[in-house]
């Protein structure tokens, strides 16, 4: 991933818009949509559990790891491809988000601020057992084989692998949107976000769909994580500052709305990519930081404010 | 009130004697120890200026880390300087490996004691002023707050990483001279560096106390209840947000000079968000509500870190996050709720024990002065 200032002094080949060599740029642009669909995934559980709950969940970087740490686990032990793993991953670290509700969560509804600290608390649990039990060295997942090579338009290389990530994560988008508006447990949960007490009084069972709710979000949380692990290396403090920016994305986009989220994930994965073809690396997350505190500061309710009356 | 007044008195009282005479005593006078425990200290103090903005006008900074590291590199700097002075130019040794080939401007004047102490003050208080109007001039309350907040921690403590020619990066600053005040160079193994410590904790909780105690912790304390109610009244809540907002930071930036005095070296993890949100643990262990509760708060769990994390080493974490936990889940108000809840139910016994023996006494009083009276059964 050639980045600003060392692509710019080599000169690559290809065509050139006053400095900026064209493929360089559109690499850079791919290398955005990457991050910004594995962002959006982690968003998106974040976002269906702040919307639906208020709670903000700092251990959803931990339910990444975990994912991650799952896959690991499933190829390592059992010669699992990513692919097959996923729906064992999502599973396994749903389950576990089903325990920290039911064991932590539901108790503070009524705290959401509350919520910041005692899943910062998970976290801290969670990220230890991983590494008393796993250890601290960095572990590597295999890309599954059918998507090695690259896809090559012009200049720019796009890894297969990377492509499949960007069309899953839309894919994810689409069915948690099917699954929110087309289903019954949608309408619950949506009932339940609008008026916990009068949907308590239609028979709706408030709590079984928050605990339904907070599973889902983690489960997507560990699909992310899996799905980052031929990509970064894992280790135990890998979902830490994933959590910041993750959260950064669901307040930029608006509560409650998956577009919203959508939408600011790629905003942000493309804002990052381009600051830093611009800059560098820390520098364009800098960047990025202060224009997501800004755009937050003057719009409070997102990018695409919930219109339900509440 | 006046009750919980004489009680928060003997809590203050409690608190000085345990650090004044309790601890150095307990600790054999022994330089080593009490250079560990002024490390608590320090670590109290910051948590006692989170418990100001938190407990006192209900401001969760999750990035109070920011200013403790900014006093932390501000002293450090300074400190350097006073080390390099034999290099060539006076140029700290790791600006050398980066090719820095002069003193940066922003260097200069850390090179004079009054002025590195004033900006250890003044500028975390800059910082947290631009931050503070920045976000309660647009009425941010809350969960964006603490949003904000940590997202300017995390693009801060990259900006210090980053910059390594200026600020040594992910190394931090190390290799630093004693400082020199008055004349008396303080060796950090010292029993007159723990009073010393000891002092700017007593002085900095003297200080916020006064402004808690004040009209202004009142409106901060009505602003925490309810802002728009006291919009109404007419105060200007985001002015009153800020002044807390930068109090805390000043008192911050005084422990995190404190801290590099104790420990000789600033590192970027004094700005890491993990850092950061120990902070709010020791704050919310302590108690939010009180100063002192917090500010002891921070000194025991630190100190439990330092006798367990020997014992248990991968335990220890474990046992942290369990007990914040349990903390949030089970009381909320901290230590300080603890035994607050406790006091009032132990008066509350004697209350009620003694107004008992006074209607007995006053019943068989009145049997005895008026035997004939068919009153008594």
């Amino acid at each position: 991933m050639p980045a600003g200032p060392a692509a710019r002094d080599s000169r690559p080949p290809g065509p050139y818009v006053g400095w900026i060599s064209m493929d360089a740029f559109f690499n850079q642009a791919f290398a955005g949509l990457s991050m910004a669909s594995i962002l959006l995934m982690v968003a998106l559980g974040l976002a269906i559990i702040y919307g639906a709950m208020g709670v903000i969940n700092l251990a959803h970087g931990e339910f990444v790891m975990l994912g991650a740490y799952s896959a690991w686990l499933l190829q390592t032990y059992f010669g699992f491809s990513i692919l097959v793993s996923l729906p064992v991953v999502f599973l396994m670290v749903a389950l576990i988000g089903l325990a920290v509700e039911r064991g932590v969560v539901r108790w503070l509804y009524h705290r959401p601020l509350d919520t910041i600290l005692a899943t910062w608390g998970i976290g801290i649990v969670l990220q230890q057992l991983v590494r008393m039990g796993v250890g601290t060295d960095s572990r590597y997942v295999a890309r599954p084989t059918i998507l090695d090579g690259n896809v090559v338009l012009g200049g720019v290389v796009m890894s297969n692998y990377r492509i499949f990530v960007v069309v899953f994560s839309i894919a994810v988008l689409a069915a948690t949107w099917y699954l929110l508006t087309r289903t019954e447990y949608g309408t619950r949960l949506r009932a339940v976000i609008q008026n916990k007490e009068i949907s308590e009084c239609y028979g709706i069972r408030s709590e079984r769909v928050y605990a339904m709710t907070f599973a889902y979000g983690a489960g997507l949380a560990g699909i992310a994580g899996a799905l980052v692990t031929p990509l970064v290396s894992v280790t135990p403090t890998m979902g830490t500052y994933l959590v910041v920016d993750a959260f950064l994305v669901v307040i930029l986009g608006g509560v409650g709305s998956l577009m919203g989220t959508a939408v600011a994930a790629g905003l942000v994965g493309e804002a990052t990519a381009l600051f830093s073809f611009l800059l560098n690396d820390t520098l364009g997350r800098v960047a990025v930081l202060c224009a997501i505190i800004l755009l937050i500061r003057f719009m409070p309710q997102g990018l695409f404010p919930d219109r339900v009356r509440r | 009130m006046n009750n919980r007044f004489r009680f928060d008195c003997i809590g203050y009282g409690l608190f000085l004697g345990l650090i004044l005479l309790v601890v150095p005593w307990a600790l054999d006078f022994d330089g080593f120890e009490l250079n560990t425990f002024a490390r608590y200290l320090t670590l109290g103090m910051v948590a006692m200026a989170l418990a100001l903005s938190w407990g006192g006008a209900g401001i969760l900074n999750l990035g109070q880390a920011a200013t403790f590291g900014l006093g932390a590199y501000i002293m450090a700097m300074h400190l350097k300087l006073k080390a390099s002075a034999h290099m060539p130019d006076g140029m700290p040794d790791f600006m050398g490996w980066t090719n820095v080939e002069s003193l940066p401007w922003f260097w200069e004047p850390f090179h004079s004691l009054p002025v590195t102490i004033l900006a250890g003050f003044l500028v975390p208080v800059l910082l947290a002023a631009v931050i503070g109007i920045f976000m309660f001039r647009g009425r941010i309350t809350g969960v964006f707050v603490a949003i904000i907040t940590l997202a300017f921690l995390v693009a801060i403590q990259l900006v210090f990483i980053e910059e390594q020619r200026y600020t040594g990066g992910f190394n931090g600053i190390t290799g630093l001279a004693p400082l020199e005040l008055f004349g008396w160079s303080v060796d950090n193994y010292s029993l007159s560096f723990y009073y010393f410590v000891s002092g700017c904790l007593i002085a900095a909780l003297v200080l916020a106390l006064g402004l808690v105690r004040s009209k202004v912790g009142l409106v901060l304390r009505a602003i925490k209840e309810d802002p728009a109610r006291v919009r109404f009244f007419g105060y200007d809540v985001a002015r009153y947000e800020t002044l807390a907002f930068c109090a805390s930071a000043a008192i911050a930036g005084w422990a995190g000079m404190l801290y590099v005095l104790v420990l000789q070296f600033a590192s970027p993890t004094y700005m890491g968000v993990p850092f950061s949100l120990a902070i709010v643990i020791w704050c919310a262990v302590g108690g939010r509500e009180s100063l002192v509760a917090a500010a002891l708060g921070g000194i025991i769990v630190n100190m439990l870190e330092g006798r367990l994390s020997d014992l248990f080493v991968d335990g220890w974490t474990l046992f942290l996050g369990a007990l914040f936990i349990l903390v949030v889940l089970v009381m909320p108000r901290g230590l300080y709720g603890l035994f607050q809840n406790l006091l009032e139910r132990v008066t509350e016994f004697y209350r009620q024990a003694r107004a008992e023996r006074r209607e007995t006494l006053a019943s068989a009083q009145s049997i005895v002065s008026e035997p004939t009276d068919k009153g008594g059964r």
